[in-house]
């Protein structure tokens, strides 16, 4: 789509907006040049926003622009850059809460509260490595996207943690929902709906989040050689038990075919490995560990990684490195399934089966990353076909832009609740104007 | 008690008869009620100040039947106040004189429990304790546990979002449902996730989670259910200043600890508690914190060491650990009989629910008793100190005159003042109709107004629990409205709606 001429212009006709940084960049993905505006504060947010309702001119909205190839290209080339939105409010480490402006870095705001002993307990997935860009990415990006790593079956996902949020909404209005407690029931929680919504009802421009102490000690169970049923059937075991598990994952053989990075020494013969993470004070983590080791029993015996070397193997599946960009299957699309956890292996196997794609299973089968042998469709309809007969769905997270041409990556909901969620977001931007198209090929 | 409620539609009323009848093809025999008696049980919920007898109660027991009642009500203009077991502390469930109440009573069964998958699909008429009590022959529990959880049902912890002593670790409602049935104002039956972690598209289930009966009516949940942890244990401290309670709850979070419960209660509190009780308070200090740690044995035994060390560093005054289960559920017995406790030393009471940050406790204390004084009202203080939400009960005597104004507008200060400090106007209780002139003191007009276009996203008549958490009604077309900032909309002669 053009730009209308006039579009820089009116920007700077603007009150504030003499100020403002227009950039022109060449945008890498498609060598085209666009204009980016890059934004200082919240009322330039809503003044880029107004003036974009004004020209019915559509925002593609970035901080660092990481995950810009997860979804439909958007139905502009007019770019909302808010990554100088990126000062830390406020931290409060006896609140367990911090208060960030959306573009700060993710990597720079897990090293400060890391610094204190504290964590964003869902584990935010770091997608640079499975994208192959180079930047982890903006708090904002982090709850737009809401992809949560191995965690999330015991601490939830980025939707639990986002507290309050203040955001310009496609009518160009700033408002604000929630708040800067954990315990808040004053009106619609309207962050359930920011996290995970790819950027499409609102520009978040400062947000809180719920931190929570780094646990003193984890270990790690592993498990060699299970197949995936059978290692479906162990996780289920040990998350089914009260030991406190909060990590259970499964690598088939095959997943090794790929960049093994991360996952150091364990690999070994190249065997399947199951794990299984305890955390919490050392006492009690290595007390659980002997404990669900027993439990285990069956399932052959367990061998234990500690700490250090158990952070990192979590920190690899978190980040999907086996199928990482610049891995052996860097060039496959690869898909994220998220099913009931105990139909993992049934989707999985006979996905693999049909497709002859390797699979990574999380949160204890409830999330399988499958990256499958190129194909135009990404074999999109028996991805589609298996997640739907489990009552789970799949989005496309990598893939080359013309295969998102063709395919819906985000999965196709039943008619009421796509008519619902359509209104839904009307009621934020009735325009369309923010991020249009990304979600759906219609759409756009 | 003046509450300004929507106007009623005279109209309506006029057809009551004719209304009833239709109910009534629809839910035969004794689903509808419509005698003044009989209706008497359901003209308030848990906030009993507020009186009002419906139109009718209808009490369906399909989702189709849900689905056909909110059909018919949608075509002729009827306004419909859903409810659960009636346990609303905010007004949430208070019927409309021209409105059908929608009772989900007959909603009973858990259909469903999956241990592999470690969810409950249950109708949303079960209580919140049956939940837990289907699964604990497999060592399961269901884990938000709000006071009322012998009565309240599950279908209205999800309309309220309802916490407990508990969440603090293990999250409220919105942290534990996956997935719902949902029929819409329309009639509408959807379907909302289901068994696994996360929905597709947006997160509509964590949208309604609290949306107190203003978007949908629901018809069957899916709740995540825990193993039960291994042992519980809890200590007892006492301090003689407020603010070093407040300290020791500060560092027990700051040493990274997340207790399964910890509560606090003020010298009014204490007092009235233990001699409801006689759990064994001690009452001569000012404040008492209950400190519940629970999981594995080796873990809770630790972790009491390491609170009783940070407790001792604040000043407490005195420490007791419980050695028995029969002891620690005397600790908490003085503080779940708070309430009544409370009740026999006033004849009314307020219970208020606001959030602040942790460290604003000592102020907010410190502030009730500067109100207390300007009210002429007592007021007993008991909290969720983990998490900062307070339950401020103020003492009053109804056939005072002039007592209920002043302690609503003891309470109402009391909630600008968690706003102020930097917190919300309520916890867990919900807004319903006792917090909602105060939203404005909270959220500016922008910021209602986006939540109350959500609104029309769902309900476009905004049928459904009219006159509940929002202040203003706005018609949907209004709402909108595009803005027209400062003439830069081009083309402004064209008509645009």
């Amino acid at each position: 789509m053009c730009m209308p001429a006039s579009w820089r212009s009116r920007i700077f006709r603007g009150s504030r907006s003499a100020t403002n940084e227009l950039l022109s960049l060449v945008n890498f993905d498609t060598g085209t040049v666009v204009d980016t505006l890059k934004v200082r504060d919240a009322k330039d947010v809503e003044e880029v926003v107004r003036a974009a309702i004004a020209n019915e001119q559509p925002l593609e909205i970035i901080g660092h622009g990481g995950k810009r190839g997860i979804g439909h290209a958007m139905a502009t080339n007019a770019v909302l850059d808010v990554s100088a939105l990126n000062a830390v409010t406020s931290y409060e480490p006896n609140e367990l809460i911090v208060t960030l402006q959306a573009g700060a870095p993710l990597a720079d705001v897990l090293a400060l509260i890391d610094a204190k002993n504290q964590q964003f307990a869902f584990e935010p997935v770091n997608t640079a490595p499975l994208l192959g860009t180079p930047v982890s990415g903006t708090i904002g990006g982090m709850i737009a996207a809401g992809l949560a790593g191995p965690r999330r079956i015991r601490a939830g996902g980025a939707r639990d943690h986002l507290l309050g949020a203040h955001a310009v909404s496609g009518f160009g209005d700033s408002f604000k929902t929630g708040g800067r407690v954990v315990k808040n029931v004053t009106g619609y929680d309207l962050c359930k709906l920011l996290a995970g919504s790819w950027g499409t009802l609102s520009v978040m421009t400062e947000v809180t989040l719920k931190v929570m102490p780094k646990p003193e000690a984890e270990r790690t169970l592993l498990l060699r050689g299970l197949d995936d049923a059978v290692a479906n059937k162990a996780m289920t075991a040990a998350l089914g038990s009260p030991f406190d598990v909060s990590g259970a994952a499964h690598l088939p053989k095959s997943a090794f075919r790929a960049r093994t990075d991360g996952l150091g020494d364990i690999v070994g013969q190249g065997e399947a490995l199951t794990l299984l993470r305890l955390e919490g004070i050392t006492a009690s983590a290595a007390h659980r560990a002997g404990s669900l080791r027993e439990l285990l029993a069956p399932f052959g015996t367990a061998t234990l990684i500690e700490d250090a070397a158990s952070a990192a193997l979590w920190a690899a599946i978190r980040d999907v490195l086996p199928f990482a960009a610049g891995g052996a299957l860097g060039a496959w699309p690869v898909w994220r399934i998220v099913c009931p956890p105990a139909s993992g292996a049934a989707l999985g196997t006979q996905l693999a089966r049909e497709t002859g794609g390797d699979l990574i299973y999380d949160w204890g089968g409830g999330l399988i990353w499958a990256a499958l042998p190129p194909k135009p469709d990404a074999h999109a309809p028996v991805v589609r076909a298996r997640a739907n007969a489990v009552g789970g769905h799949a989005t496309l997270i990598r893939a080359a832009e013309e295969v998102r041409r063709d395919v819906d990556v985000f999965h196709p909901q039943a008619p009421g609740i796509a008519a619902l969620s359509e209104r839904v977001r009307a009621s934020f931007d009735p325009k369309t104007i923010l991020n249009r198209g990304r979600l759906t090929r219609s759409a756009g | 008690m003046a509450i300004m409620m929507p106007a009623s539609d005279q109209a309506v009323l006029a057809r009551r008869a004719e209304i009833i009848a239709a109910l009534r093809a629809i839910v035969p025999g004794e689903g509808v009620i419509d005698t003044p008696a009989e209706m008497r049980a359901y003209e308030s919920d848990g906030l009993t100040a507020y009186r009002q007898p419906p139109m009718v109660v209808v009490l369906p027991d399909t989702t189709e039947q849900v689905s056909l009642i909110l059909k018919y009500c949608a075509a002729q203009g009827i306004k419909v106040v859903p409810r659960g077991s009636g346990t609303s502390l905010s007004g949430g469930a208070l019927p409309l004189e021209d409105g059908v109440l929608l009772g989900l009573g007959k909603f009973k069964r858990i259909r469903e429990i999956d241990f592999d998958n470690r969810v409950v699909v249950t109708e949303p008429g079960v209580t919140n304790l049956a939940i837990s009590q289907a699964v604990a022959h497999a060592g399961f529990y269901y884990a938000p546990d709000p006071s009322s959880q012998i009565a309240c049902s599950i279908g209205g912890n999800v309309a309220e979002n309802s916490g407990g002593v508990h969440c603090l670790k293990y999250g409220m409602t919105t942290n534990n449902v996956l997935g719902c049935e949902i029929v819409l104002m329309s009639g509408e039956i959807l379907r909302i996730g289901g068994k696994s972690a996360e929905n597709a598209g947006y997160d509509l289930m964590g949208v309604i989670t609290g949306s107190e009966g203003l978007l949908g009516v629901i018809t069957e949940i899916t709740v995540r259910i825990l193993q039960k942890p291994e042992t519980a244990r809890a200590l007892m401290v006492g301090f003689a200043q407020v603010e070093a309670a407040g300290e020791c709850v500060a560092r027990i979070i700051g040493a990274g600890i997340i207790p399964g419960g910890m509560e606090m209660m003020d010298k009014p509190a204490i007092h009235a508690a233990e001699a409801f009780v006689h759990a064994g308070y001690p009452l001569d200090v000012e404040a008492l914190l209950i400190i519940e740690l629970d999981g594995p044995k080796i873990e809770v035994d630790e972790l009491i060491t390491r609170v009783e060390a940070i407790a001792n560093a604040c000043g407490s005054t005195t420490c007791q650990i419980s050695t028995s289960e029969a002891e620690r559920n005397l600790f908490w017995a003085g503080r779940k009989a708070a309430f009544p406790a409370v009740g026999r030393i006033s004849p009314d009471y307020l219970c208020m629910d606001g959030t602040i940050p942790r460290g604003a406790l000592p102020k907010a204390l410190a502030r009730i008793r500067e109100l207390s004084e300007k009210y002429q009202l007592g007021c007993a203080n008991v909290f969720h100190a983990g998490d900062g939400n307070l339950h401020p009960l103020i003492l009053y005597d109804a056939n005072k005159p002039g007592e209920i104004e002043r302690a609503e507008a003891f309470g109402a200060d009391i909630l600008r003042a968690c706003v102020e400090f930097g917190g919300v106007l309520t916890g867990e209780h919900g807004v319903g109709i006792e917090k909602r002139d105060l939203m404005p003191d909270m959220f500016s007009e922008i910021d209602l107004n986006q939540q109350q276009r959500l609104k029309c996203a769902f309900d476009a008549q905004g049928l459904l629990n009219p006159g509940k958490v929002f202040p203003t009604l706005h018609r949907c077309a209004e709402l909108g409205r595009m803005h027209v900032h400062a003439g830069k909309l081009a083309f402004p002669d064209i008509p645009r709606f």
